[in-house]
């Protein structure tokens, strides 16, 4: 579903993320966790080429995303190609960012629309599902700022299904949300997966990546240092740094 | 000294005021537009990833902010159909050349507001799959025409009685009209005064305008 190899990303001369490589199979959960600065954002915005990479391969359903090779030139795709590889990957981002001037229903139907991909009435019928399916069917008509956060949070999860994605990323869904309403953001991520939505969450819930990760991925100072089922990470994981990680966030919450 | 308005009531000199305040209002308005669509093109043009549209967007920029707009007007009249045999009619040159000069003013605006968007919306509208420009004209733009608002009011107003100037290139504006009577009569305080009124209130207006705009699109959304 999603290939990454040999994946090189640098800020300048700050070397941020090192020899990626990681698999993600159709329909898996998987987890990304790590200390403060490690790149995991900068890594699930690889995925969907928000960030430029400087050497190495992201491929989504066996098609490269971002870099494409032509004459054994490694070159930016075109884009309207990149465009069209998007639309398959969602993204929900920490701070929602949520279109201010539009309200519920055109958030989530602005890019249908905009594209070409459905007419206005199963556009509008698309969002009204969309809203039932987490939650917020009241709220169509409502805009962003008459919004709690973790409504906010949940009609962005709604705009990124309506592209109909094959693949969801979330970048810290739920860090800018107060406390009780952490809950309502997992549960309908919870139902995404259980629906058999491939994902990738980077996240801070340990709870979260317990129940539901198929897979935990840890970082370090852009590496990946471990890869596992949940239940070795969090019980019986195999590198020091992932203990010492895994000590210092399941004491502080 | 004695203020004797009745003399706006002589010789047709209040008809021949109107006559340029419309003039002025028609000149303005034509510029106005045009400074919005150039405002736009550079301002937009001047963020662009190819090197060699910034670089002409921002000499654009440093041209017509850096020369003042009365030798800009000059060039245009009379130095384009002396030289290079370019004859453009008085209000041509004088619309041109106002809504070139503001158009520079314009652009800073557009690229301000555009700039103190939050970066997190353009990527949003991308990781949708829609296009940068799909992005920047539906999500973006809307957003920074808001912002634009007050600004644009200021750059309006400056627009209104910058056109003052065409009066030496002799357009039939408010201020030629004047000009050609207190030539006749000498009343300058009186008809200076009135002129001074008009453009008050022409002014005025805009920035009513303005603000009614600003609170249509204000109560549409974002109160942010
Ligand atoms: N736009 C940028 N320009 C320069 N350096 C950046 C940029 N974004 C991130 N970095 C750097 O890249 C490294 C990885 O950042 P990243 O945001 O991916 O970390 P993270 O694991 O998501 O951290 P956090 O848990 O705090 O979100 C950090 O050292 C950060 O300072
Ligand atoms: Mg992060």
């Amino acid at each position: 579903m999603i290939e990454i190899t040999n994946l090189d990303k640098y800020y300048g001369s700050h070397h941020v993320l090192k020899d990626i490589n990681l698999t993600i199979g159709q329909g898996e959960v998987v987890v990304i966790i790590g200390p403060s600065g490690s790149g995991k954002s900068t890594l699930l915005r690889c995925m969907n080429y928000l960030e430029p990479i400087q050497s190495g391969q992201i491929s989504i359903e066996n098609q490269p995303i971002g870099m494409i090779e032509q004459n054994g030139k490694h070159k930016e795709m075109p884009e309207n190609q990149l465009n069209k590889m998007r639309e398959k990957v969602g993204m929900v981002f920490q701070n929602f960012n949520l279109f201010p001037h539009l309200s519920v229903r055109e958030n989530i139907t602005l890019s249908p629309l905009t594209l070409g991909k459905m007419n206005k009435k199963t556009a509008n019928e698309t969002a009204s599902t969309l809203l039932a399916k987490v939650g917020l069917s009241d709220r169509a008509d409502a805009y962003p700022d008459q919004l709690s956060g973790g409504q906010k949070q949940r009609v962005a999860i709604a705009r990124a299904l309506a592209m109909k994605p094959h693949v969801m990323l979330f970048d810290e869904p739920t860090s800018a949300l107060d406390p009780e309403l952490i809950g309502e953001v997992l549960d309908a991520m919870k139902e995404l997966a259980r629906e058999g939505m491939t994902m990738v969450v980077v996240t801070h819930e340990m709870g979260f990546a317990k129940d539901m990760a198929d897979r935990v991925v840890v970082m370090d100072q852009g590496q990946i240092i471990e890869v596992d089922k949940p239940d070795v990470i969090f019980q019986n994981p195999s590198q020091e740094r992932t203990k010492t990680f895994l000590h210092k966030v399941l004491t502080h919450t | 000294m004695t203020l004797d308005f009745g003399i706006l009531l002589q010789d047709e000199n209040l008809p021949l005021l109107l006559q340029g305040l419309w003039v002025t209002i028609r000149m303005t308005f034509l510029a106005l537009i045009l400074s919005c669509f150039i405002g736009l093109v550079i301002g937009l043009g001047s963020m662009s990833k190819y090197k060699w549209i910034s670089s002409l967007c921002a000499t654009y920029l440093a041209w017509f902010r850096g020369t003042p707009l009365l030798v800009q007007l000059m060039l245009l009249y009379y130095g384009l159909a002396i030289s290079l045999n370019i004859d453009l009619t008085a209000s041509l040159a004088g619309v041109l050349g106002l809504g070139m000069y503001s158009g520079a003013y314009v652009s800073e605006i557009v690229r301000g507001a555009i700039q103190s968007i939050d970066r997190g919306q353009m990527e949003a509208g991308r990781s949708l799959g829609l296009s940068h420009w799909q992005t920047m004209f539906k999500v973006i733009l809307p957003q920074a025409i808001r912002r634009m608002l007050p600004p644009l009011a200021n750059e309006f107003i400056a627009l209104t009685k910058n056109s003052s100037l065409l009066s030496v290139i002799t357009v039939a504006e408010l201020m030629r009209a004047a000009n050609t009577i207190v030539a006749d009569n000498y009343k300058y305080f009186e008809i200076y005064l009135t002129i001074a009124v008009f453009y008050f209130v022409v002014n005025y207006g805009i920035s009513v305008l303005i603000r009614l705009l600003e609170r249509k699109l204000n109560v549409e959304g974002v109160r942010s």
